[in-house]
C-alpha cells in the first residue's frame, strides 16, 4: 500500500506522459516487493495472524492450560460487558489518558519553544529534557518509587519541610493516578519535545521576520505565526500521545500493580491478569477486542476532529 | 568461483533475473518466497526441539526453579553437592523470575507436554496445577527406595502436597511469615523472657502494648509492616490472624466463599488498631519497612523468614526471630512451601523419571544448606539434626511449620496468584484508613466470590 501511494499521488499530472509509467511500475513490483517481502512475512505472522487468532479465541473458552477450546459464541463479550472490573479498568485508562495527554503535549510545546527561543546553553536543556526518555521503564519506576516513598521519600520530605502534610502518593486512591501521570510526563515528555523542536527548527523564518517587520510583538508572532504553522505537528503529537497513553501498562504494573484498591489498574493490566495469571485466554481476548474497538473509535473521532480543524 | 553460474542463474535464485519479464519474476519470487516461509515454519519447531539436548547433553536433568539472589546461590551449592561422585547428577538448571509469570510459564510448558523434568512450585499453587493434569504424580515407592517417605514430613504440609489422595509435590521447606526483632530494643522494652527470647503475647492488647513499648525504646516506631502496593503482605498477616481466631476460610468451586465475616472484621479492626499510624506506621511499602527496621527506626518487623540474610547483612547486632505471635485463641502462622513437582510430560522416559525421583530425594536431604537462608527444612530428619538446632535464630521459629496455614486451595489462590492481590487491595485501604474494617471485609468476600464464579480453566 505504501509503495503505490506516491505513484497514485503523482499520477494525475503525468497522466499524459506515457513513458515514465511502465518503468515505475516495474521497479515497484520487482525490487520493491523483494524489499517489502520480509516485512510482509513478519507482519502477517506476528500481527495479522495473531489478530485473527485472537478474534477466534475471543469466541471460545480457550485456556492457557490443557483442555481443547470450545466455541462459546459471544458469551465472553456478554461477560465482559457485565464485568465491573472491565468498566473500572477502562475508566482508569481513560482517566490516565486525559490527565497525561494534556501536560505531555502542552509541556512539550512549551519546552521546545523555550529551547528554540535561544535560551543560553541550549544543549544542556535539550539533554535535560530528553534524557529521561532514554531510561528503561524499570529504572524510571524504581527512581519514582523512592521519590514517592511515604516515609523517607523526597516528595514527603519536601512537603513536611514546608510544614505541609505528607501525601500518600501511591497509597491514596485519589492521588495514585496523578502520581503515575507525573512519572509518565517526566519520563516521556522528551519525545514530544523533540518532535516539536525539530518542527520549530524547520519552520521558515521568513514569516516570523515579516511579522516582526510589520510590528508584531513576540506573543503575537507566537499565536498568529508560529503556533498555526505547528498545527500538523500538534495533530501528530496529540494522536500519538493519545494512543500511547491508552496502552499504558508497564509503569503502572511495576509501580502499583494496579493498586491501591484497583484505582490505577488499566484495562491492559486487567487483560494480562485475566489471561496470564487467570489462564482465561478466551475471555482476555474478548476484553482486548472490546478495548481494540474503543481505540479505533477514539482514533477515528480524533482524525475527524483534526480534519475539520484543518 | 567462475562467473559462469552467474550467466545462467540457478532456478532457485532470489530476485528477478535480468532477462525475465517482470511478471514471471514476481510469480517466481512469490512461489519461492512461500516455499521458504513454509520451510522456516516447519524447521523452526524441530530445531527448537533438538537444541536443548544438544547443548547440555542428553542425560542431564532439566530443572526449573525461581530462586535468585541468596537462595539461588544456596540452590547452586545443593546441586553441586548432589552432582559430585560417580552417581552424581548432570543438572541443567533454569532460573526464572519469581512471580505470576513463573506460574504462567510453568503451566504453558506443562500444557505443551514438553516441560522440564523437575520444577519448583509453591505448595499453595498445587490446586491450580494438579487437577488440570499439568503435573504428574510422584511414585512413592520409588521415593522410598531413595529414603524419602511420608513420615519424613509434617502432616499439615504433606496433606497439602496431595490432590485427590495422590502426591504431586515433595516439599523442600516451609517458609512462614514471622517477626524479626532487635533483641536490645526488645530488652529495653521489657518484652524478653528470662532466656532472652521474645515472651509470648497471648492477647491483642499485649501486642498493642508491645508496639507502644518498642516505640518508646526506639524513639521512633514500634512495629513495622510494609504493605503499600504489595500484592501479598496484608493477606499474609490477615490470614495468620484470621486462622488464630479458629474460623475457617474456604473457597468452594462456584462460590460463595465460606468466610466467617465476624471473625474477619475482628481481625481487620485489630490490624487497623495495631497500625494506627502513630506507634506503628501504617503507610510503609515493603522496601520502606525493611529500610526502617535496618535503620533502627522500629523495634520489630512483620516479614517473611526469607529476609533473614538481608537483615544479617545489615549489621543488626542482636537479631531475634520468632513465630508470628499468638494473640487470639490458637497459634497459627501464615506459611508456604517451596516444593518439587514433576511438570506433565506427554511421553516421559522411565529412566529419566527415575532419575528425577532420585534427584528430589537427594536434594531435600541437603536442606540444612537451605536452612542457612532462614527456611525451615520440610524434611524432618534434617530438622532433627543437632546442626539445625544450633542455627540461630532459625531454630527459634521452627515450630511455625507445625502451625502453618496456607492459602485456601483453589486454582486462582496461592503465591503469586491473583487472589492474594485482590485480597490485599481492600486490606491496604483499611490499614491506610481509607475504609472501614466492615467495608474491607465485604469487598474481600465480593472479590473472592467473583473469582469463584469464573469458570475453572484448569479443571
Amino acid at each position: 500500500m505504501t509503495t503505490t501511494a506516491p505513484a497514485g499521488a503523482t499520477a494525475p499530472p503525468h497522466a499524459s506522459e506515457a513513458p515514465p509509467e511502465p518503468r515505475r511500475r516495474r521497479s515497484l513490483t520487482g525490487g520493491g516487493a523483494l524489499f517489502v517481502l520480509p516485512f510482509l512475512v513478519f507482519f502477517g505472522l506476528f500481527l495479522v495472524w495473531p489478530v485473527v487468532q485472537g478474534l477466534w479465541m475471543s469466541l471460545t473458552d480457550a485456556s492457557l492450560t490443557l483442555h481443547d477450546p470450545e466455541f462459546v459464541g459471544l458469551a465472553n463479550y456478554a461477560e465482559a460487558f457485565g464485568d465491573p472490573d472491565v468498566w473500572s479498568s477502562l475508566g482508569n485508562t481513560v482517566v490516565f489518558t486525559l490527565i497525561s495527554c494534556v501536560p505531555l503535549v502542552v509541556m512539550a510545546l512549551v519546552m521546545a519553544l523555550l529551547v528554540h527561543s535561544g535560551l543560553v546553553g541550549q544543549w544542556v536543556w535539550r539533554l535535560a529534557y530528553f534524557a529521561p526518555y532514554l531510561l528503561p521503564v524499570t529504572v524510571v519506576t524504581l527512581i519514582w518509587t523512592w521519590l514517592y516513598q511515604p516515609d523517607i521519600g523526597f516528595g514527603n520530605q519536601l512537603l513536611t519541610s514546608l510544614g505541609l502534610d505528607p501525601v500518600g502518593w501511591l497509597s491514596d486512591e485519589s492521588v495514585a493516578m496523578w502520581s503515575v501521570a507525573a512519572l509518565t510526563v517526566w519520563w516521556t515528555v522528551g519525545f514530544n519535545f523533540l518532535l516539536y523542536l525539530s518542527a520549530l527548527q524547520s519552520l521558515p523564518v521568513t514569516f516570523d521576520e515579516a511579522a516582526a517587520l510589520d510590528g508584531a510583538g513576540a506573543w503575537r508572532r507566537l499565536w498568529s505565526v508560529t503556533l498555526p504553522q505547528l498545527r500538523h505537528t500538534t495533530v501528530l503529537v496529540a494522536m500519538l500521545q493519545v494512543l500511547a497513553s491508552l496502552k499504558v501498562f508497564d509503569q503502572i504494573y511495576i509501580l502499583t500493580k494496579g493498586g491501591p484498591n484497583g484505582s490505577t489498574r488499566p484495562i491492559l493490566e486487567y487483560v494480562y491478569d485475566v489471561g496470564f495469571t487467570g489462564y482465561r485466554l478466551g475471555y482476555a481476548s474478548a476484553v482486548s477486542y472490546v478495548f481494540f474497538a474503543l481505540v479505533i473509535v477514539v482514533s477515528v473521532v480524533q482524525l475527524r476532529f483534526f480534519r475539520q480543524e484543518g | 568461483m567462475s562467473s559462469a553460474p552467474l550467466a545462467r542463474r540457478p532456478l532457485g535464485a532470489w530476485g528477478p533475473s535480468p532477462d525475465a519479464s517482470p511478471g514471471v519474476g514476481r510469480r517466481r519470487l512469490f512461489r519461492y518466497g512461500a516455499a521458504g516461509a513454509t520451510a522456516l515454519l516447519t524447521a523452526g519447531p524441530l530445531a527448537g526441539c533438538a537444541s536443548p539436548a544438544g547443548s547440555s547433553g542428553p542425560s542431564s536433568l532439566k530443572v526449573w526453579d525461581l530462586f535468585q539472589g541468596g537462595d539461588g546461590m544456596l540452590m547452586d551449592e545443593m546441586i553441586a553437592a548432589v552432582s559430585r561422585g560417580a552417581d552424581g547428577f548432570h543438572v541443567d538448571r533454569t532460573i526464572l523470575d519469581w512471580g505470576p509469570s513463573y506460574y504462567t510459564k510453568l503451566a504453558m510448558s506443562a500444557a505443551g507436554g514438553r516441560a522440564s523434568d523437575v520444577a519448583v512450585m509453591h505448595l499453595s499453587r498445587l490446586a491450580g496445577y494438579a487437577p488440570g493434569g499439568l503435573l504428574d504424580p510422584f511414585d512413592l515407592d520409588l521415593l522410598a527406595e531413595y529414603g524419602v517417605t511420608e513420615k519424613d514430613f509434617a502432616p499439615a504440609v504433606w496433606k497439602r502436597a496431595q490432590h485427590a489422595g495422590t502426591v504431586y509435590a515433595i516439599p523442600l521447606d516451609v517458609h512462614p511469615f514471622i517477626v524479626f526483632y532487635d533483641k536490645d530494643v526488645a530488652h529495653k522494652a521489657g518484652l524478653l523472657d528470662p532466656s532472652g527470647r521474645l515472651a509470648p503475647m497471648g492477647s491483642p492488647e499485649a501486642l498493642l502494648d508491645a508496639g507502644k513499648q518498642l516505640a518508646k525504646a526506639t524513639g521512633h516506631s514500634g512495629i513495622l509492616f510494609g504493605h503499600v502496593t504489595d500484592t501479598a503482605q496484608s493477606w499474609r498477616q490477615f490470614l495468620a490472624l484470621y486462622a488464630q481466631t479458629g474460623a475457617s476460610f474456604t473457597l468452594p468451586d462456584g462460590g460463595p466463599p465460606k468466610i466467617d465475616v465476624e471473625a474477619a472484621v475482628k481481625v481487620v479492626t485489630f490490624m487497623k488498631q495495631l497500625f494506627d499510624g502513630r506507634t506503628n506506621p501504617n503507610n510503609l511499602d515493603y522496601n520502606g519497612a525493611m529500610a526502617a527496621f535496618m535503620d533502627g527506626r522500629g523495634g520489630m518487623i512483620m516479614a517473611g523468614e526469607w529476609e533473614l540474610p538481608t537483615f544479617r547483612k545489615s549489621g543488626i547486632k542482636n537479631l531475634g526471630a520468632a513465630p508470628f505471635p499468638k494473640i487470639f485463641d490458637r497459634p497459627a502462622v501464615y506459611a508456604d512451601s517451596h516444593s518439587f513437582v514433576l511438570p506433565h510430560q506427554d511421553d516421559p522416559d522411565p529412566a529419566r523419571r527415575r532419575e528425577a525421583h532420585r534427584y528430589v530425594a537427594e536434594i531435600i536431604k541437603q536442606s540444612l544448606t537451605w536452612a542457612s537462608a532462614g527456611h525451615i527444612p520440610a524434611y524432618l530428619p534434617v530438622q532433627a539434626r543437632p546442626e539445625y538446632a544450633e542455627l540461630d535464630p532459625q531454630s527459634s521459629y521452627a515450630a511455625a511449620a507445625e502451625i502453618a496455614v496456607l492459602d485456601p486451595p483453589n486454582w486462582f489462590a496461592g503465591a503469586g496468584g491473583n487472589f492474594q492481590n485482590r485480597m490485599c487491595q481492600p486490606l491496604q485501604s483499611a490499614l491506610l484508613g481509607n475504609t472501614s474494617a466492615e467495608k474491607a471485609v465485604r469487598q474481600m468476600v465480593r472479590e473472592a466470590d467473583t473469582l469463584l464464579r469464573q469458570p475453572n480453566p484448569v479443571a
